[in-house]
């Protein structure tokens, strides 16, 4: 992390008018698709509920059912890795590079690649990777991180996206993006068809048939798991499902809750490696399948009250609905998860300690909890890390001068009645000054911390206590 | 390799003494997929929701029209060879002979061993036009094709080119993923792959305007077969 802070890149955000004309579309498109999606699903309400339950009972049970599912794994051919943190995630798949002489890989959708940092690993190594979904290669011509969990270039205008792929790809520029997904398609075919290894993301570990569960649109994932020798498959500890059945449960919100489709284009599963034989094996497949289980914090998260964050499935729904991720996007937050989960994940898996603004990074309005297909309860855990924040004295420092100071004010009830009234006078005084239609665009420190990035509504002319009184 | 498995497992194992995990406790019903013999309702839904993304929906009358739209599908696309699924995997009877007849070649989807022709071997298939594949299931309530992977049904007949022709025989349909699951129980055990496909190959990465055809099939062709 540079030295750049929190309130740095919220100031930055704020103030470029492309992110949010950007992200005024896109958050607002997927919000209204993701309703209409879940209006299309008999018993939305109890399907999200059955959801949670087995998010709950996975979780609960969560070493048997990843025991389970290894073995599985392993019966049908595959590999299985465990990666106790990020180095020793890239540890483990720079030495199968090595092992199977991997000059180029090709790569689908992995947010758990991100938290690695995998490919700067593999350019350290001298091996190309050529992200294959859209927005991720966007973001990677750019040298950027995603800012979305399911829309990585949710941050790019179409004009900003053709001008980047011209120039870094040499396709032919145009603004068009269907014009533009052509130029793409052949661009990448080349390179699928000539990668020697395969990595992807998981959705869902199936634990009773070891199968991959790995949703997506392009067909990028369908590609990379199926055309080079080598498939690795890198997934986080939690994202188990104990069956089958429980799976095409988890498929009814998942994607109704990230685009608004019943099912995404390709719902691929996969067990196991290409079926060889020494007559007739399948013809095509990896002749290698390796799944690496990445812990990288996630045990530690278990142990606390965070835990349930671990319910979480990736949609992305709570960003699209969160007032302060429509304002800010993804890059502000500064984590691999940005938006609601990012607030409470973050801190969970690396620490308080750098990470201790983000919970403050929400009104608490609970918009996230009320769209979360498994309804997680996320503003309770961004308490939680504000308090933790808090005791360990890295709260922001409006927060640790104000409440002492309102405690002093607010535990004598004539002092109280004073400055409700002086500072409702004020605060009207300050509002005609500031002529911001009847808002606080700045308050006198130590509120001036709470007004850099907030406009503040004016008190009412009487105040609570007046006006009881008034009607007795 | 050693890895970290067992460290791992522990950690999960100690720290889910002190886990606070709502409703972990609750007992989840057991529920009966119900299969449907409907066929009409169920190929009317499939119907609208491949419709409504972009695909093609064929209801030849009989066997012989069937056969007969498949042909001229492909004619008409200008394709003299196809990267398709073995005859025994296409069930239409009658469609083997009329391709030989109408000139339409199958490719070899054998891929050699050796790097180089393995890589050539790619190149030639990822050119072809058309791909024709069978179909394992229909899924009535998202509008979606199952197709399994075997030795005579290549997964990249459904995936390189850039049209997909699938056949799927109408009494294959199931109302739902669970219901497809409960009735194929050990269908993951024969087949490294089983992919359901709802539709063309799409994007919305850029601006979230829907484009379609991004790295399989832009055009697909579903033909319910009586």
């Amino acid at each position: 992390m540079s030295n750049v802070t929190f309130y740095d890149r919220v100031e930055d955000a704020l103030n470029n008018e492309q992110l949010k004309v950007a992200l005024t579309r896109t958050t607002s498109k997927l919000g209204g698709l993701r309703i209409n999606a879940l209006a299309s699903l008999p018993d939305a309400d109890g399907v999200r509920d059955r959801a949670r339950l087995i998010r709950a009972h996975t979780i609960s049970k969560l070493a048997d059912y990843l025991e389970q599912f290894a073995a599985n794994v392993e019966k049908m051919g595959g590999h299985v890795h465990f990666a106790d943190d990020a180095a020793d995630a890239n540890r483990i798949v720079l030495e199968l590079a090595k092992q199977y002489d991997i000059k180029t890989v090709v790569k689908g959708k992995s947010m758990v690649s991100e938290e690695m940092h995998l490919n700067h690993e593999f350019e350290e190594m001298g091996i190309t990777v050529w992200e294959s979904d859209l927005g991720e290669r966007i973001v990677q011509e750019a040298g950027e991180m995603p800012s979305h969990i399911i829309a990585p270039a949710i941050h790019y205008t179409r004009e900003q996206a053709g001008d980047l792929l011209h120039d870094k790809l040499k396709i032919p520029l145009s603004h068009d993006p269907a014009v533009i997904v052509g130029h793409v398609r052949e661009k990448l075919r080349q390179e699928f068809l000539v990668a020697d290894m395969g990595i992807t993301g998981v959705n869902f570990g199936v634990a009773e048939t070891g199968t991959l569960a790995l949703v997506e649109n392009e067909g990028n994932g369908r590609l990379t798991s199926t055309v080079p020798r080598v498939h690795i498959a890198l997934m986080g500890i939690e994202r188990i499902v104990p069956t089958l059945d429980d799976l095409s449960i988890m498929l009814q919100v998942l994607a109704r809750s990230a685009t608004g489709q019943k099912l995404s284009v390709y719902t691929n599963l996969l067990t196991g490696p290409r079926r060889k034989s020494q007559t007739t094996g399948e013809t095509d497949g990896p002749d290698a399948l390796h799944v690496v289980i990445v812990d990288n914090g996630r045990s530690k998260v278990l142990g606390t009250e965070l835990a349930e964050i671990l319910y979480c499935i990736r949609c992305g729904a709570c960003l699209n609905a969160c007032p302060v991720y429509q304002q800010i996007g993804g890059h502000a937050y500064g984590s691999v998860y940005p938006g609601p989960v990012g607030a409470v994940l973050t801190p969970g898996l690396r620490g308080i300690g750098p990470w201790a603004e983000l919970p403050h990074a929400s009104s608490l309005c609970g918009a996230c909890k009320e769209v979360c297909p498994v309804r997680i309860d996320i503003p309770r855990m961004l308490l939680k890390l504000r308090e933790e924040g808090h005791e360990k004295g890295l709260a922001p420092a409006w927060v640790k001068m104000g409440l002492p100071m309102y405690r002093f004010v607010a535990t004598q009830p004539a002092l109280f009645k004073f400055v409700i009234k002086a500072s409702g006078f004020g605060v009207r005084m300050l509002a005609k000054i500031q002529g911001n239609g009847g808002w606080l665009n700045k308050l006198p420190p130590p509120l001036s911390g709470w007004t850099e990035h907030r406009d503040f509504p004016p008190f009412a002319a009487k105040s609570f206590s007046e006006q009881f009184k008034n009607r007795k | 390799m050693q890895d970290s498995r067992q460290i791992v497992l522990d950690r999960i194992r100690s720290s889910l003494k002190t886990s606070v995990l709502p409703m972990a406790r609750a007992s989840i019903s057991p529920r009966e997929a119900a299969p449907s013999s409907d066929y009409a309702a169920m190929s009317q839904s499939f119907q609208r929701d491949m419709e409504t993304v972009g695909a093609k929906i064929h209801r030849p009358a009989n066997d012989f029209a069937a056969v007969d739209l498949v042909v001229d599908l492909i004619q008409e696309l200008g394709s003299n060879e196809i990267l398709a699924w073995d005859d025994a995997e296409l069930p239409l009877a009658g469609l083997p002979y009329a391709l030989h007849k109408a000139g339409i070649r199958r490719a070899d989807h054998r891929i050699p061993n050796d790097d180089i022709g393995r890589k050539q071997k790619l190149a030639a298939l990822s050119a072809l036009r058309v791909g024709l594949t069978g179909a394992s299931a229909g899924l009535a309530d998202t509008g979606s094709l199952a197709v399994i992977s075997s030795p005579t049904r290549p997964r990249l007949a459904s995936l390189l080119p850039m049209t997909h022709i699938s056949l799927l025989p109408i009494n294959r349909l199931y109302p739902t993923m669970a219901a497809f699951f409960a009735a194929h129980p050990g269908v993951m055990q024969d087949a490294s792959n089983l992919v359901f496909i709802s539709g063309p190959s799409r994007t919305a990465d850029i601006e979230m305007t829907l484009t379609v055809g991004v790295h399989g099939p832009k055009y697909i062709h579903v033909v319910l077969c009586p």
